[in-house]
């Protein structure tokens, strides 16, 4: 019974990782059920009803929620290109240069393992704040996840033809074109399309320290304590993200047929 | 394309050389070639309504350049505050892994339908959850922020409702693909909803529980890495905080041990994934 | 006459330590039809992907038509390819491509870049892709997608593939160890009637000593990366297939007895 010893194991760790980080940080829920209260009171006085923004405002809230659209979708499309380009160096089995492959992908979990908003905040210090800089730093980290899928997704698909390609002469070029590409991109689109739906949350993310968008709108209502407007944009993100994922799951049925 | 395919159809007409051959496929997937010219299409409209200062931008490309250089001077001085941010950082991303286990499997039990069979339960939790996954950590971070107060609690409370929804809907998901026949056998004898739950499901998917968690902390340690961030404490507070106080030796210090666990949590799931699949 | 293929002390060491070719040396001839056996592990896939340096070898020369291998690179190293024809246990398809379109991938070595890239290959190309296809009895399938075909049908395209290149050597890697036995005794009478006709010899990796008996015209053994045995069919006796594979010729399940050798079965 390995299965269960592992299990006991599991179980055991998480207890010891309770306790040690209770300790640590000092958390007890109870302070959660005694301040439950004032949380309620919160809650049923300060945001509850959603009201809507002053009407003047409300074309720039739907103006910033198409920002934040625009900002996920083409930041998606550029990383995905250069993904792509990249990811064709980074496997072994597949770049005409296998030796620098690992460099590949050592950069690229390099920039992964950063998150988007750390990568914000290096940016904003250098580049100043702006949409411009939110782009990049939602470029960085979703390239830096694409290459990594890419790069499982050719290995897992495309190394045989690729051997046989090379067996008949074809040059690099030829064989992107002719057994990487037919093979992969669907697989491609469908990885496309999930950071799609993961940069929509973190633009929205960006937003809020200075990215511009939906985000940005929402940190200057919950700033000015204006709770109940807050909610309601609340409810138009939660809006906006559950749309796209909608659209992503259907596209990527058709695109995977 | 549509008259590249009709000639597949006339085939023998031109073999005799008097048209192109046909080299394609004659049952292709249409909708890729739609799929990339429509995202072309939208990717151009959206670079054009951000207005984004290329030349702007550009210009300021080599600042980055010397923020790293900035950034690489490491400094240890403050390591002390660092490495007790980082770990309560770590504490609160184990924490509220842990708190939305529980709530998950008590949340996943109500959502999947095999359990209770009441299709209104499972619809209701379903979206309700989906509602708190549509929406942001941060978001809710800043709100928890806004409720409790500065503190572990805001953190570990905005942390959970997105894990709790991630977790409620992927247990769900395990649940209900638990074979009916095992269910129906155990009802069959008689066996409460609760028993059968807890003898019967729930151990047939603790093994994808178990990846479910794995795979989650790696999400958790960045999401909670942030939160500083946009107000709440932890290692994200110490890197702004110093990035804008231009204290670039401690923000490097921070991001490099950010990127450190971020990549070892990585690389402990990987080992663990290829010795159990 | 010069010999097709020859390999000169050729050894080849894995950076992981494994020695998978130890001074190996023969040559190849037109029109012979050798059967590489021996156990896995032998080198039997090193040696083949040595020839057309889809593995760079570690010492000594191969040379293709009296031209050395190792020392190519880039559009010399694609002209000596496109001599080679390969076929592989897999079939190495680009499986969500027509079967016309695989079959013409045999032609990339010779297509400048950009035509090649686009895959826009000339009409006499085509044709003769088309007639090759129905020459192996193809031709109903040649705009299915080749992931639709059953295992016999992907191989037959992979040999078309490799004939359209015109090459002078055929490399076979193992071409019927995933397939049923009557699929595999269509591709190997395939194979053997093809490089007859067009005169190209091959080297077939097998697993079937009975299939490398009835087909080959040679047959090289191979013991952890050594050539123990070459010579013809008649000349493989109980001693030497005991030192190829190590073990008693009972413990070996190749299909029939060692003169008996009609039937095809697939034992791999």
């Amino acid at each position: 019974m390995i299965s269960k010893k592992l299990y006991t194991g599991f179980l055991i760790l998480c207890v010891v990782l309770f306790a040690v980080c209770t300790v640590l940080t000092d958390f007890s829920p109870m302070t959660l059920f005694a301040n439950s209260d004032a949380f309620w009171e919160f809650i049923t006085e300060d945001f509850l009803p959603p009201a809507l923004p002053k009407a003047s405002r409300i074309p720039g809230v739907f103006e910033s929620v198409l920002v934040t659209l625009a900002l996920a979708m083409s930041a998606t499309t550029v990383a995905a290109i250069l993904a792509f380009v990249v990811s064709l160096f980074g496997s072994e089995k597949v770049s005409p240069f296998p030796r620098f492959a690992k460099i590949v992908r050592g950069f690229a979990t390099f920039l992964r393992n950063i998150p988007a908003l750390v990568w914000a905040f290096i940016l904003f210090s250098s580049l100043g704040i702006g949409t411009g800089v939110g782009f990049v730093a939602l470029c960085i980290t979703s390239f830096a996840f694409m290459v990594r899928a890419f790069v499982e997704t050719m290995e897992d698909v495309s190394q045989d033809c690729v051997e046989s390609l090379q067996a008949v002469g074809a040059s690099f070029p030829q064989r992107v074109a002719q057994a990487i590409l037919p093979s992969c991109l669907s697989g491609f689109l469908s990885w496309f399309l999930y950071c799609v739906e993961v940069n929509i949350r973190a633009s929205t993310i960006v937003g809020m320290v200075g990215g511009g968008g939906v985000g940005l709108t929402l940190f200057s209502y919950i700033k000015s304590f204006q709770y109940d407007i807050a909610l309601s944009i609340i409810l138009l993100i939660a809006v906006m993200v559950i749309a796209v994922d909608r659209v992503t799951s259907k596209l990527r049925k058709e695109i995977l047929k | 394309m549509s008259e590249n395919h009709n000639e597949c159809i006339s085939f023998p007409a031109s073999r005799q050389g008097r048209h192109k051959i046909p080299v394609k496929c004659r049952q292709r997937n249409r909708f890729i070639p739609a799929f990339l010219i429509g995202v072309a299409v939208l990717s151009v409209l959206s670079l054009i309504y951000l207005d984004i200062d290329w030349p702007k931008l550009f210009s300021r490309v080599p600042d980055i350049g010397v923020v790293f250089w900035q950034l690489a001077h490491l400094d240890v001085s403050r390591m002390d505050l660092v490495l007790s941010s980082l770990v309560e950082t770590i504490s609160i991303a184990v924490l509220s892994l842990l708190y939305s286990l529980l709530l998950g499997i008590v949340f996943g039990m109500l959502a999947a339908r095999n359990v209770f069979h009441v299709p209104m339960l499972s619809t209701l939790t379903q979206s309700f959850f989906t509602f708190l996954r549509a929406v942001p950590t941060p978001v809710w971070v800043l709100l928890m922020l806004v409720c409790l107060g500065m503190g572990p609690e805001a953190g570990v409370a905005g942390l959970c409702v997105h894990t709790t929804a991630f977790f409620t809907k992927s247990f769900a998901q395990s649940f209900e693909s638990i074979p009916d026949e095992t269910i129906e056998a155990l009802e069959a004898t008689g066996t409460g909803r609760l028993s059968i739950f807890f003898n019967a499901v729930l151990p047939a998917s603790l093994s994808q529980i178990v990846a479910w968690a794995g795979m989650r902390l790696e999400t958790n340690f960045s999401e909670c890495a942030i939160l500083g961030m946009v107000g709440a404490g932890g290692i994200g507070y110490v890197i702004s905080n110093s990035l804008q106080g231009y204290d670039y030796g401690t923000a490097g210090i921070a991001i490099l041990l950010v990127f450190l666990v971020a990549y070892s949590i990585e690389r402990v799931f990987v080992r663990i994934k290829k010795k159990f699949y | 006459m010069e010999p097709i293929l020859k390999f000169e002390q050729v050894s080849k060491h894995y950076p992981n330590g494994v020695h998978a070719l130890k001074n190996v040396s023969f040559e190849v001839h037109e029109g012979e039809f050798i059967s590489v056996i021996g156990p896995s592990g032998s080198g039997k896939s090193t040696l083949l992907r040595a020839i057309n340096r889809l593995i760079p070898i570690s010492a000594g020369t191969v040379s293709l038509e009296g031209e050395a291998v190792s020392g190519q690179h880039g559009r010399g190293l694609r002209r000596l390819r496109r001599k080679v024809g390969m076929i592989f246990q897999n079939y190495n398809l680009v499986y969500s491509l027509s079967v016309l379109q695989n079959v013409l991938h045999g032609r990339l070595g010779y297509m400048s870049g950009l035509k090649g890239i686009f895959g826009m290959y000339s009409e006499q190309d085509k044709r003769e892709a088309l007639d090759l296809l129905t020459e192996l009895g193809m031709d109903q399938f040649s705009y299915n997608r080749a992931s639709d075909l059953s295992g016999g049908q992907k191989q037959r395209v992979g040999i078309a593939r490799a004939i359209m290149q015109n090459p002078r050597l055929l490399l076979c890697d193992e071409p019927i160890a995933s397939l049923d036995p009557s699929s595999a005794k269509t591709i190997m009478d395939l194979l053997r009637d093809l490089s007859q006709r067009r005169n190209i010899a091959c080297i077939v990796n097998l697993h079937q000593l009975d299939v490398a008996m009835k087909y080959s015209t040679r047959i090289i053994g191979l013991c952890k990366g050594e050539i123990v045995f070459d010579g013809p069919p008649a000349a493989l006796d109980e001693a030497t297939i005991e030192k190829i594979y190590g073990t008693s010729r009972e413990n070996l399940m190749i299909g029939g007895k060692l003169d008996d050798a009609k039937n095809t079965a697939d034992c791999a």
